[in-house]
């Protein structure tokens, strides 16, 4: 057979693999098929697999973070920035070895050495009960985030998540409540959907606001393969990094911002142009604060702006603002649950 | 559709051709006959057949060399005047729109995929379909078993497809279900280093061809596409004429007919009544904005895909992006997308030939191509 032809062919048999699949009630496949599919781990395997995880982890990360005394580098150790070696002593006549080491600033850690999974998200319908939040003309806050959160929670259902809204009713909840329950239920992702009131009238747009203030490539890359499919997420890790938890937390809140933010201004820009990017920023949201996993309040809509509002009347609009949200959500769990590394 | 941009010689791509139909039906088909006729002569010879089941329009190409396309619209007479008047139980297409206030009218899909929760919108899909397949020839009395492709979008999910198949149980002897820009792909042999941009009504389904079947990673859907040109162009034109009397409708057939994106060639006049008078109306500026609040979507979306291509065929990709769909034919488009590759060092995108059936066509390829043991699996 000549290439196209067996190109062909090669394409037939894989759609109808898929199609068996739907048929069969099987996954169908999400990566090259020529990669093996993970097992499923025992928890045997899990432990020895954690341990493993930490006995290269924890020592990496506690002699990144510490800080000896200054000492001439040898030729391994941290005379140029960025080095993620250990120190070692320079050897000279004399020397306190353990005064000599030389111990690199700390960085902090690159998330992708840790492949985890999204599977349990956190919805929060922003304001509720005594609390209206911003009012329009005819629109309250309150409601309009409640019928989002619903949009959004049979969407996301549809994609297989397991989610959680802190509201499903018009009721009075604190935000200690909401996020101890996103605590309680182990979500791996918060997300609190709230509509902007802005003193310029004219203005529209999106925002979204997360909470805010081993570079050595081999360790990187070595990390990264042992823990590759390692079956945890994000909630089941989360105690055992404790320590080191709070950056990788407010990375995974950027990243998780940045594509509600994009998918937001990708959809809502068809149906309204007009609406601007006001960009991803960081906030001291007291329900950011307390939330254990990446969380992020996004302003979807403008109520101060009369044309926002008209659009927020239509079911359609609200409609394509859950699309956009769950598309974001989809768009993020995907590179989270990511297992293979283009360039290995 | 404008004219304002014939398809360039060069740019255009796939060869049916179609000639004008013999059959009557409910009037409102447009399809033919194609001139390559595949097999389908023999009376126990399978009907294969691809079929482009899309919101605004559904296609259909038999092996037979049939190839019919029918607006997705159904409607059931609303009580017994209305059947007595319309002289039939359910009407198809143009007919169930052009009756629209006499019937129960229903447009089953909604961005491509079965609409939820409705026993009625289940129930119009499968008299599409049928239809479809009467037009066509498939399941007729000697029992000429029937073997359908069907395109959905890129990013269907599992339960969708289960439903589609669900709701085609006895309408065809096997089914096969693929996105519909990879059907598009393989219809024109694009199968290596290029990507397909489907625009349709309901969404825009991106596919880009790397010599495997396309993974969750090589494809998105875009909620974004004529329809929500119509919605947009129909709320511009209520600011400008709040008195107009104006439907979706009419705003659908004046998109088609003069859209465009880019500097107006001319200005676009319509007809509509205010206060009962029919009366003249500007709406080029309208026109313009709707038509184009397409294209930084579409554009950022083909920004996002392309650098996800290995490095070393991200230019071959580039300047092998192929345009299909009812709602690419807007004049000027092309032209625009094109510009937004800019940034990645530009690229050339083309226009399929055949922009109603390249669907359907892809899907007769495939239906064509496999073989009896692959059918029979999918029995």
């Amino acid at each position: 057979m000549s290439h196209p032809a067996q190109l062909k062919r090669r394409l037939l048999r894989e759609a109808v693999a898929e199609n068996l699949s739907t048929i069969e009630g099987r996954p169908t496949r999400r990566r090259l098929a020529s990669k093996p599919q993970p097992q499923p781990w025992s928890p045997l395997a899990r432990l020895a697999l954690l341990g493993l995880v930490l006995a290269m982890l924890v020592p990496a990360v506690y002699f990144l973070l510490r800080r000896g005394p200054a000492a001439q580098a040898g030729p391994r150790t941290a005379a140029t920035p960025g080095s993620a070696v250990l120190g070692r002593p320079t050897g000279a006549p004399g020397e306190d070895p353990a005064s000599q080491l030389v111990f690199p600033a700390p960085r902090p850690m690159d998330t992708r050495v840790i492949p985890l999974e999204v599977r349990r998200i956190t919805v929060d319908p922003g304001h509720g009960g005594k609390d209206q939040g911003t009012v329009g003309r005819g629109l309250t806050e309150k409601e309009l985030t409640l019928d989002l959160a619903l949009r959004l929670r049979r969407m996301l259902e549809k994609r297989s998540f397991e989610v959680h809204l802190t509201r499903e009713r018009d009721e009075t909840l604190s935000l200690r409540q909401r996020a101890e329950l996103a605590n309680r239920v182990g979500s791996d992702l918060f997300l609190s959907i709230h509509i902007n009131w802005l003193s310029t009238r004219q203005v529209r747009g999106v925002e979204t606001y997360y909470l805010g203030p081993t570079e050595d490539p081999e360790l990187t890359d070595l990390a990264r393969r042992e823990n590759r499919q390692s079956g945890y997420s994000l909630a089941e890790m989360r105690p055992l990094l404790e320590d080191i938890y709070t950056d990788f937390l407010q990375q995974e809140s950027h990243r998780f911002a940045s594509r509600i933010q994009r998918s937001l201004l990708v959809s809502l820009r068809s149906v309204n142009p007009k609406l601007r990017n006001r960009g991803v920023k960081t906030a001291p949201f007291v329900v950011l604060v307390s939330t254990e996993m990446p969380a992020i309040l996004a302003e979807v809509s403008c109520l101060s702006n009369r044309e926002e509002e008209e659009l927020l009347g239509r079911p359609l609009y609200r409609e394509h603002i859950a699309e956009a949200l769950a598309q974001g959500i989809q768009a993020y769990a995907k590179e989270v649950n990511q297992t293979e590394d283009k360039g290995t | 559709m404008s004219d304002q941009e014939a398809p360039q010689a060069g740019t255009d791509l796939g060869n049916s051709q179609h000639k004008d139909a013999p059959e009557a039906g409910t009037g409102d088909e447009k399809g033919g006959a194609t001139a390559a006729a595949g097999r389908g002569g023999s009376r126990r010879e399978p009907l294969n057949v691809g079929i482009d089941l899309g919101t605004s329009h559904s296609a259909v190409s038999a092996s037979n060399g049939q190839q019919h396309v029918i607006e997705s619209y159904v409607g059931w007479p609303v009580d017994m005047v209305a059947r007595k008047v319309l002289k039939k139980e359910v009407l198809i297409g143009t007919e169930a729109v052009d009756s629209r206030t006499m019937v129960d009218l229903h447009r089953p899909l909604e961005r491509g995929l079965i609409k939820e929760g409705s026993e009625k919108d289940l129930t119009a899909v499968r008299v599409i379909l049928e239809h479809l397949l009467k037009l066509v020839g498939g399941k007729d009395a000697d029992g000429t078993p029937v073997r359908a492709v069907i395109g959905v979008p890129a990013e269907a999910m599992r339960v969708n497809k289960q439903q589609l198949r669900n709701a085609l149980v006895g309408t065809v002897d096997a089914l096969m279900i693929v996105s519909e820009p990879f059907a598009v792909a393989y219809g024109l042999d694009a199968l290596l280093h290029s990507m397909v941009i489907d625009i349709g009504a309901g969404t825009t389904d991106f596919c880009v061809m790397r010599g495997h079947f396309p993974t969750e990673e090589d494809q998105r859907t875009l909620p974004v596409a004529g329809d929500s040109i119509d919605e947009y162009l129909l709320k511009l034109i209520n600011q400008t004429y709040p008195d107009a009397q104006i439907s979706v409708f009419m705003v659908r057939e004046w998109k088609e007919q003069h859209g465009f994106v880019g500097k107006p060639q001319q200005k676009v006049e319509v007809v509509a009544p205010i206060d009962g008078r029919p009366t003249k109306l500007d709406i080029t500026r309208e026109l313009r904005a709707a038509c184009e609040s397409v294209v930084e979507p579409i554009t950022e979306t083909m920004l996002d895909l392309l650098p996800r291509i290995d490095p070393e065929f991200q230019e071959k990709v580039r300047n092998s992006i192929i345009l299909s769909g009812g709602s690419s034919q807007i004049a000027g488009l092309r032209a625009a997308l094109q510009e937004g590759l800019k940034p990645l060092g530009g690229g050339k995108i083309k226009s399929v030939k055949n922009p109603i059936f390249d669907g359907s066509d892809g899907g007769l390829a495939l239906a064509l191509d496999a073989p009896d043991s692959d059918w029979d699996k999918l029995s």
